[in-house]
Parts: C-alpha cells; structure tokens; sequence
C-alpha cells in the first residue's frame, strides 16, 4: 500500500468523481472563499449545516481541522491534510489520517480544486482520486469519472435489479 | 468500509470489462464460458477479472472445481454506489451554498453583511 503524502502528478489517471460549478466571482475571491477558515466554515458541508471548528494551516503538508454540525446537531471531525497549495490555481487535500471515513463526514479521497479564471466569472472543478490509497496497480486508469457521469444509470439500474 | 478495502473495488469495477460482468451477474449466476461470450477475449482473461473480482468481494464463486458458477455479491457492491453517492451528494450541497455564499460577499446587502455571518472560527495562522 502507498502511504506516501505527495501527489504523484501522473495526468494519465482519470478522476474518479468530477464536480464542476462556474461561480460569479473573480477567482481570487473564489479562492479566499476555499482557503480561508473564516469562510469556508460558512459554507462547508452545504444548507443545514454548521462549521464550530475550522482551521486551516494552508500550506503543504499543513492540517485542516473541521468540525461540522449537521441539521440533527450531530457533529463530526474531518481532518484533511493540504498536498498542494498553489495560489490562485489549486488546492489539494486529503485525509489526515488516510483511515476510516469518518461518521456522516464526507468520504476520503485525494481532491483537488482547480480554479479557472474566466474573467469576471471562475470555474470550480474538483477531483476526487484514489491513487494515493489504493495500490498502485490497482488504481491506475480508474474509469470513474466516466462511469459516474455516464455510467450512474447504469450502475443505478444494476443495483436496483438485484 | 475502510479506505484500502474501498479503493480495491473502486479499481475492481474501473474497468468496463468488469462493469460488464457485474451486469450480466445481476440477471442471475453464470458460469465463465457464458461470461466470456459477448467478449472477443480468451477464457483465461476472463478469468483474470473474474479474479480481480473476487479479491475485491464483488463476485463469488462455487467451490466444486468443476462447476463453478459466478454470483455476485451484491452488499459491497451497495456500499462503493452509496459511498460514490455521499460524496456527490456531500460535495453537491457544499459547492450550492458556496455559491450563495460568495454572492454575500460580492453584494453585501444591509441585513447580511459578510462580516456578521456567523462562524468565526480560531484560525492558527493568518493565511500569507
């Protein structure tokens, strides 16, 4: 298993989930939206939900504590680790501990955020991949990007048929 | 379900040829011949992800040597589309409200100020 903490910059693999959102701001606001705890706790985990802990050391190898609440007032830690920082460009991030998922928290992967300036107007899109968890072998050319996209009704329908 | 155990059938079902097989496998069990027929590959690449399959706890298979039929496993299969599914969903919801959010702070109106959004975490280092 690779436990290392570096990004291996391979452009071959293919992102396993791709979210991608064309926002109304410059992208330097974007960015500060992204890596500023003061914001991203206003914003993190969506409607319903609260940010009581956020810090974020936002340089490589610096640690990304969260605690959120959800509607229900449960609350739970995600602990990310920043991979790579490069301003205004690009955020990496990753599990702290590279462990289990944590309760209700969203699930661990290696996401990175690309921001693309189009003016007045910025493109988020942010990656989910495997490659630093899984074997190496195993992980490369993940078709999940596609099968996500364009296979979800497939794969939807596969498991409603069982 | 662990990341490792996650990320052997993330990469198990990577592969179409693979998706294919589960596909078939949800009709009902089969056996490696009637598996490989819709493909133009050899009985013995077939078994290849047959195998990748198995480790990955997608499919199991028979014990008799002889007849061994392939039947699919269809929890951890639930497990990787809900976990897929939390994370869209998780992220969905984020990026929905990150929008809004930046709005807010384009055009602060009198009643929502930017700066009397609630949340003021500690912040151990002032970002450079």
């Amino acid at each position: 298993m690779t436990t290392t903490t570096t990004l291996d910059a391979d452009s071959t693999e293919e992102a396993v989930i791709v979210l991608t959102r064309t926002y109304d701001a410059p992208r330097l606001l974007v960015w500060e939206a992204l890596t500023n705890p003061r914001h991203v706790g206003n914003w993190y985990g969506g409607e319903g939900f609260t940010s009581p802990v956020c810090e974020m050391d936002v340089r490589p190898d610096g640690l990304w504590h969260h605690v959120m609440r959800g509607p229900n007032g449960m609350e739970f830690t995600v602990d990310s680790v920043f991979l790579e920082v490069v301003k205004p460009d690009r955020l990496v991030w990753t599990a702290a501990n590279r462990g289990e998922r944590p309760q209700g928290g969203p699930p661990t992967a290696v996401t990175t955020v690309t921001l693309t300036d189009l003016g007045d107007k910025t493109l988020w899109t942010m990656e989910a991949r495997f490659d630093s968890l899984a074997d190496r072998d195993l992980s490369v050319r993940m078709g999940f990007g596609h099968m996500v996209s364009q296979g979800a009704e497939r794969l939807a329908a596969l498991l409603q048929s069982l | 379900m662990d990341s490792d155990r996650l990320s052997t059938m993330l990469s198990a079902l990577a592969d179409p040829t693979r998706r294919g097989i589960l596909a078939q496998l949800a009709q009902g069990d089969a056996m490696v011949g009637e598996l490989a027929a819709p493909y133009d590959m050899s009985l013995a690449a077939v078994s290849k992800h047959l195998k990748v399959l198995q480790s990955a706890g997608l499919i199991s298979r028979g014990r008799e040597a002889q007849w061994r039929p392939c039947h699919l496993e269809a929890e951890p299969l639930a497990d990787v589309w809900s976990w897929l599914s939390d994370y869209r969903r998780f992220w969905d919801r984020s990026l929905d409200r990150l929008g809004a959010y930046l709005e807010t702070l384009r055009r602060p109106t009198p009643k929502r100020p930017a700066a009397d959004l609630p949340s003021k975490p500690t912040q151990p280092r002032e970002k450079p």
